[in-house]
């Protein structure tokens, strides 16, 4: 069966969607409201993280709307993406959210290589950037000063993990890492840290590609000598292949990761093998009342152990953004970005969600946001944040069990 | 609003570039090329790093570009002598994730995956920043033009009758005593200039580039933008890389139409909506928007 496509259906086609682009820009001329964008992974490698990212997003838009009026007077329009944890897709999102959406700032994103993708275009344009991405990169390539990352570096996580394994007097390490710029800073850290203590790193640290069928070779490599403890920066998805062939090749040291590797998913993988696993990962301040507030929010139960560690984060980037906003009483990114530290690093009244926040600066008061993530503060002449909770956790009987916690 | 039609209609420029190369190497030559992306991201990586860390202008890296990416193709073009179709189609996916992880690990000169910023592009002192975006279409565009009157020559010259008769039956082609292998190696060399070139143009438009980019979805979104256009016709895979273009991103919209559907589900049913057009095409129009034109004596 065919059916022909004339010159004419097709110039009706060619219409219908031109008409289909171009009509949300006349949608938004009529209502004038404040565009943010939020560009999440919601498929691929950052799949089981981006869509907790937008529901915070959206949580806080609503709330806002509903509870504060708006920002300035104005409704506040979100416009969500889904980055595919891909780069290229990443860009022509961040086009539409940048100049058909007209967006002040783009949050949400986590990968490092699709926050530093979509950088050149965000600083030219001056749209602000917010990410819970960990490369050393991020901050070196902020040259206008638009970039607000909340999530820890990764040279942190390894300083915090490496301390931790010296501490339990463990002598030797072999150390290998997924191929990722997020294990690569944490790798050198940890190293330093375990040899400043005198012990021994006894392999060259190397990196393995993910999606591979198989890690039957890099895991020989990396127990050849038997040491007494392995240190694996990974995903959860390499991670539980490379860790299952840890287990059949009958090794006795211990296995040292990072919690994001060994989430609900992996236990479910591998069972009770999962068990003595140490790992690490930066934590919202699970004893903070803005923690328990955003829990009650999202409808899930506290059980003391940390849940939604990016969601947390989600939730402070749409709060801490839009809160600025309105202090600059400006829809300018360029006039709000030197607002951001106000609202979070300042020393005002210590506000844990964004409505009081908002009346408080409608009052004319000063504010300190404090976040269900960390408390939220920006260093001085970057947008890397000051500190983070770092939390440490045994597995014992399948469950984690916190052997410590550093307050950031 | 413009802005952003600006940059969709460079990034279908792309789109097309990597389209008409791979409608000389399989729609007219009946080579199969899973490794586009391998291509793409020589070009890109090529140009990227002779202008990043050797400091070339990139207006003579981008040039560079193809001429690399036609070597290795010519390279990959010999294996042909022996290999057909499925195992040809073998070799380039192959090929693809070689350079993919090549550009991965090769970290000290790559910068792997921490991916590579090139803060050069082409003539940027020559414009300010909002007609830049126009003159850098306008570029794209222009290879476009180039790279379609190559192939559109070569696919009417009498040299695209050779690949046509190598395309349906390579043994009477060389019993006709045409050198089937140099007809192959010349084309499949010149089809990977092009996507060089496309990916050198990629690399300086969006600034920064990582191996992540270059997967084989890309040469995924190329075969449905030739398979919808049209296999063996250049204008029917022009629109055919329009109308992917138009899919994945006029997808985008309907989050601002639908309010119903969450983002979360939005994002996967695009995936699934893009699935869906390629399977029904090829279920009620094989042969493409614009089918083959036949060949006519005077067509010679």
């Amino acid at each position: 069966m065919t059916f022909p496509i004339s010159r004419r259906r097709f110039g009706g086609a060619l219409a219908a969607s031109s008409a289909m682009v171009a009509a949300p820009a006349v949608l938004r001329a009529q209502s004038g409201p404040i565009n943010v964008g939020s560009l999440t992974p919601n498929t691929g490698g950052g799949g089981p993280f981006g869509p907790n990212i937008t529901a915070a997003h959206k949580l806080v838009v609503d709330m806002i709307n509903e509870q504060a009026g708006g920002i300035l007077g104005r409704e506040v329009a979100l416009h969500q993406e889904d980055s595919e944890t891909n780069p290229e897709t990443a860009i022509r999102a961040a086009r539409k959210l940048v100049d058909v959406n007209q967006v002040i700032g783009v949050l949400g994103t986590w990968s490092s290589s699709v926050t530093l993708g979509i950088m050149p275009l965000c600083q030219e344009a001056g749209v602000i950037q917010m990410c819970t991405s960990s490369s050393s990169d991020i901050p070196l390539q902020d040259k206008k000063g638009l970039v607000f990352n909340f999530q820890a570096l990764s040279p942190i996580w390894g300083e915090a993990i490496g301390n931790l394994a010296v501490r339990r007097g463990f002598e030797s390490y072999a150390v290998m890492a997924l191929n990722n710029d997020f294990t690569i800073s944490m790798v050198d850290s940890f190293v330093d840290v375990v040899k400043g203590a005198g012990f021994e790193v006894v392999n060259e640290p190397f990196y393995y590609n993910g999606d591979q069928s198989s890690y039957r070779a890099e895991v020989e490599q990396l127990i050849a000598d038997d040491q007494a403890a392995v240190f694996i920066p990974s995903y959860v998805t390499d991670f539980t292949a490379v860790y299952k062939e840890i287990f059949r090749s009958g090794y006795e040291g211990q296995v040292i990761s990072v919690s994001i590797s060994t989430g609900q998913l992996f236990k479910d993988a591998v069972g009770a093998a999962a068990n003595g696993i140490l790992h690490g990962l930066p934590v919202p301040p699970i004893e903070s009342q803005a923690y328990k507030n955003y829990l009650q929010l999202v409808g899930l139960e506290d059980n003391g152990q940390v849940q939604h560690p990016f969601g947390t984060a989600g939730f402070d980037q749409m709060s801490v953004l839009l809160m600025a906003t309105e202090l600059a009483g400006s829809d300018d990114a360029l006039v709000i970005k030197n607002k951001i530290r106000e609202v979070t690093n300042g020393d005002g009244t210590e506000v844990i969600d964004p409505v009081t926040g908002l009346e408080a600066i409608r009052a004319g008061e000063k504010v300190n946001y404090s976040g269900a993530s960390s408390s939220v503060e920006f260093e001085a002449d970057s947008g890397k944040i000051a500190g983070r909770d770092f939390m440490l956790w045994e597995i014992v009987d399948g469950q984690d069990e916190i052997i410590e916690s550093i307050a950031g | 609003m413009s802005a952003y039609l600006i940059s969709i209609a460079t990034f279908t420029g792309f789109f097309m570039m990597l389209a008409l190369a791979l409608n000389l190497q399989w729609g007219v030559t009946g080579m199969v090329n899973f490794g586009i992306a391998g291509f793409y991201g020589v070009g890109a990586y090529t140009s990227g790093l002779l202008s990043a860390k050797v400091g070339l202008p990139s207006e003579v890296t981008i040039l560079v570009a193809p001429v690399v990416a036609a070597g290795l193709g010519a390279c990959l073009a010999f294996l042909s002598l022996r290999l057909r179709d499925d195992f040809l189609a073998i070799v380039t996916l192959g090929f693809g994730e070689f350079v993919r992880l090549i550009l991965l690990n090769e970290d000290q000169i790559t910068n792997g995956p921490r991916g590579l910023p090139i803060p050069d592009r082409p003539l940027a002192g020559l414009f300010d920043r909002g007609d830049y975006a126009l003159f850098y279409l306008a570029l794209v565009a222009f290879f476009v033009i180039l790279s379609y009157l190559i192939v559109e020559r070569l696919r009417k010259a009498p040299y695209g009758r050779v690949l046509r008769a190598i395309r349906e039956d390579d043994v009477v082609a060389s019993v006709l005593g045409k050198h089937v292998l140099r007809f192959r190696v010349q084309v499949f060399a010149l089809g990977s200039a092009i996507m060089g070139l496309a990916g050198a143009l990629y690399a300086h438009y969006a600034q920064n580039v990582s191996p992540d980019v270059f997967t084989p979805m890309v040469a995924i979104f190329i075969w449905m933008s030739v398979i919808v256009g049209g296999a063996g016709n250049n204008r029917g895979l022009l629109i055919g890389a329009g109308v992917v273009m138009a899919i994945l991103e006029g997808s985008r919209f309907l989050g601002d139409a639908v309010t119903f559907i969450s983002a979360p589900d939005l994002s996967a049913l695009r995936i699934i909506v893009i699935g869906l057009v390629l399977i029904l095409m090829i279920r009620f129009r094989p042969e493409g928007l614009v089918p083959e034109p036949k060949f006519k004596a005077s067509d010679a």
